[in-house]
């Protein structure tokens, strides 16, 4: 998702009577309470359509996480405090997830940060990077900024990254970005497969680092999926991103990090913790050693995820095989016309993901219940309610 | 001048009450030393006068929002209820300005750096101040761009003379008015005349007024740099909430200029620098005018009883305008601040090429600079008299 996108999902006007919740609520922290303000009960705020254009976690952060926020904050002083000791709690609690040590963690303003610090510190004018022609463009955002030539791979016919084409293409490359699971087309690459790509890329381009963005991995449920983690804090030519804003539910709250060798996380560290935000880092904080909300999550997106690949395919649209809280459909016919027709019905869905927009549309999933309402919506549009039902 | 204790819970409107300096401070304390394992000393001093960061932290009005965006913290900072482009017409509002006129980043620093790459280049090296805030150079540095560094004067101001004239073919000069660690101003006037002679001298170059102090300004001559920076397409201003806005925690920083200007810095900015909470914190502070002027009067009587500390201990206390005191003590800064540490006050960095002989200081409450005030008398006095207020049985200054 590029910021012109998000920046253009909504308009100012759409929100104007934006109206606060009742004082009472404000300090509420029973899971009642909680939960009323997280669906919105009781909150007298206008409909908003159903956002399923940004791949967000469509309930948030748990209770604890925000309830850790309140308390951390307290009345305000230390909101008011530069955060860098948060910054090495957090990084400190990462590595114990992990079961590395914080010389093995960075973080960022999301993944985000994360991702253009690494094309900023490994690439050049004659070290360009390698990237799938369909994927996150963070990277090749960035790349462009700093005038680093990209080649762009093109997906293989199953719709998933092309190792063989990518591995040659990184020949005197600086950096290798594999997003894995892919965004926007959803499908993931085993570990052996990555495992072998990345040996095939030490050999082939002895100077390039790998990175790879494991984004969605918590919501893998392919059993041949592997995290990249423990293989790149002793590789200093591999690095891993992830982020808080898919399952962890945060996408507002900014914290991204990076698991990697000593040497690489240190060069990584070329904007400091500056933009890291005290809220973020209090609720990564939580968030991180909450593994069973992880998990309820996960369960959550894959029951969802199957009722809106089933619904599509009963309607006669085949998805990829998902293993994120998105799908991608081919609807046949162009992804903007129906993007337009789900916005006035009160639906937003992603935007175009060239060379594949004439046929292509990417949807989140959101909860059980959006999606119902969603897939009435999209076969309405379709024109298969009557299938699909 | 005497400040009291009563006048300073005067400048506090009743309905402030919660925010009673000593229950906010202890609050901090409590929620930093309870952080994590393996405390730093940052959270097991008693009193941070470091980072010049408010000593309150942000208004009622903007927590109370930071709390009612709870329920949209899962949304990316575009989606949230407000969303980042309501703070971009926030800020706008407060400035008189259009939304296109601004470009947020994670704090200024984010704007700082933006800046230095638009700007300069191997051929057009960066013209800042020595001392100042050292992030424009810093940037610099990684980038392998020359940096010329124009001493400040005798009073601590920037030479904008000598800056003038290091400005010929330079890239990008970094203005911070007031300056940090000098804690000095420029009036309108004089930056006003810099903007032009640098417009007319070296057309090509650009300047960036760093005005993160601005709220804490007293000085009547004083005028925000905001509308040459409408007029010029080479002028643009950052701003910060980090300072009198309480907010250095949440990370809200903002450039203002021509439209052609800010697109150029949007373009650079990291991809959903805001956070969602913040966005609705900063828009409650940036509408709260009121705790912005109680937070002045409230800076403005702890600067004077800070540098009325220095003075009665005999060191010379540079003019400030912002929410520190940059003093003479005659001595290297690190010993003073390591002392002053090992009692559970942390003071400002070192600050070349001043570093031998100044400290920079933080106006933290009233409260805490009088307990401050006996430490520094303690790690600088020796024989020197006790000064007015800090003595045996003394609770205020009179």
């Amino acid at each position: 998702m590029t910021r012109k996108e998000a920046d253009m999902s909504f308009t100012r006007r759409a929100f104007v009577k934006t109206v606060g919740i009742g004082g009472a609520a404000l300090f509420a922290s029973r899971r009642e309470a909680w939960a009323g303000l997280l669906q919105g009960a009781g909150a007298p705020r206008p409909a908003r359509p159903l956002l399923l254009h940004n791949n967000e976690n469509p309930l948030g952060p748990g209770e604890a996480v925000l309830e850790s926020v309140r308390q951390a904050l307290g009345q305000g002083g230390p909101a008011g405090r530069y955060p860098f000791e948060h910054v090495a709690h957090l990084h400190q609690a990462i590595a114990e997830k992990f079961g590395v040590g914080p010389e093995n963690v960075t973080s960022g303003c999301g993944s985000t940060q994360v991702l253009r610090v690494a094309v900023q510190t490994f690439t050049s004018p004659a070290k360009p990077l390698v990237a799938g022609q369909l994927t996150y463009e963070e990277c090749a955002g960035y790349a462009d900024l700093i005038g680093t030539p990209v080649r762009a791979v093109p997906l293989d016919r199953a719709m998933k990254l092309d190792l063989d084409a990518m591995a040659e293409a990184a020949k005197g490359a600086g950096l290798v970005f594999l997003n894995n699971p892919n965004n926007p087309t959803a499908t993931l690459l085993s570990g052996d497969a990555v495992d072998q790509f990345i040996d095939r890329v030490h050999s082939l381009a002895p100077d390039a680092l790998v990175l790879i963005d494991e984004a969605y991995h918590d919501y893998v449920t392919d059993p041949s999926h592997r995290t990249q983690a423990a293989r790149a804090v002793k590789d200093p030519r591999l690095v891993v991103a992830r982020t808080f804003s898919k399952a962890h539910g945060m996408a507002g709250m900014r914290v991204g990090y990076a698991i990697g060798h000593p040497d690489t996380i240190k060069r990584l560290d070329w904007e400091g913790s500056m933009a890291l935000n005290v809220a973020g880092l209090v609720a990564a904080l939580a968030s991180i050693k909450d593994q069973a909300r992880l998990q309820r999550e996960s369960a959550r997106n894959t029951e969802a995820r199957r009722f809106t690949i089933d619904w599509f395919s009963k309607a006669g649209f085949a998805s990829t095989d998902s293993q994120t809280n998105f799908v991608f459909v081919d609807i046949k016919r162009p992804a903007k016309a129906f993007r337009d027709t789900c916005r006035e019905q009160g639906v937003l869905v992603a935007r175009d993901f060239p060379p594949l927009e004439k046929s292509h549309v990417r949807v989140s999933i959101g909860t059980l219940d959006e999606m119902k309402r969603a897939t009435d919506v999209f076969g309405r549009i379709l024109g298969v309610t009557a299938r699909a039902a | 001048m005497p400040v009291s204790r009563r006048s300073f819970l005067g400048a506090i409107s009743p309905g402030t009450a919660a925010y009673s300096p000593a229950i906010v401070a202890a609050r901090g304390r409590e929620a930093f030393t309870a952080g994590g394992a393996a405390p730093t000393p940052r959270s097991e001093a008693k009193i941070l006068l470091d980072s010049n960061e408010n000593p309150l932290g942000p208004g009622r009005a903007a927590m109370e929002a930071l709390t009612r965006a709870f329920v949209d913290a899962g949304r990316y900072p575009t989606n949230a209820r407000p969303s980042m482009g309501d703070l971009r017409e926030a800020i706008a509002r407060r400035n008189s300005v259009k939304p296109e006129n601004v470009s947020m980043g994670s704090g200024s620093w984010e704007l700082l750096r933006i800046a230095v790459r638009l700007y300069t280049s191997s051929s057009r090296p960066l013209v800042t101040a020595a001392p100042t805030f050292e992030m424009p150079e810093k940037m610099a540095d990684q980038l392998g761009i020359g940096v010329r560094r124009v001493p400040v004067d005798k009073d601590g101001r920037l030479d904008l003379d000598a800056m003038a004239q290091a400005a010929r073919w330079a890239g990008l000069v970094f203005l911070c008015n007031p300056n940090n660690p000098t804690s000095t101003l420029h009036p309108a006037r004089a930056v006003a005349d810099f903007i032009a002679r640098v417009g007319q001298e070296s057309p090509e170059t650009a300047i960036l007024v760093d005005e993160a102090y601005h709220d804490y300004v007293t000085d009547p001559g004083y005028a925000t740099a905001v509308p040459l920076a409408l007029e010029h397409p080479n002028v643009i201003v950052a701003r910060t909430l980090s300072k009198a806005y309480g907010m250095a925690g949440m990370r809200v920083g903002y450039a203002i200029g021509q439209k052609h200007t800010i697109d150029n810095f949007n373009r650079w900015g990291i991809t959903f620098n805001q956070n969602s909470l913040a966005v609705a914190a900063a828009i409650a502070a940036l509408d709260d005018h009121a705790h912005i002027e109680a937070e002045r009067a409230r800076n403005t009587e702890a600067r004077a009883f800070t540098t009325r500390i220095f003075k009665d201990l005999g060191f010379r206390v540079m003019d400030s305008q912002a929410n520190f005191v940059f003093v003479d003590i005659g001595r290297p800064g690190k010993a003073f601040k390591e002392d002053c540490a090992r009692r559970g006050i942390l003071v400002g960095r070192e600050f070349p090429p001043l570093e031998k002989t100044h400290a920079r200081v933080s106006i933290g409450t009233i409260d805490e600079m009088q307990r401050a005030g006996v430490v520094i008398a303690e790690v600088l006095g020796g024989s020197r008299p006790t000064p007015a207020g800090l003595g045996n049985g003394a609770r205020r200054p009179k």
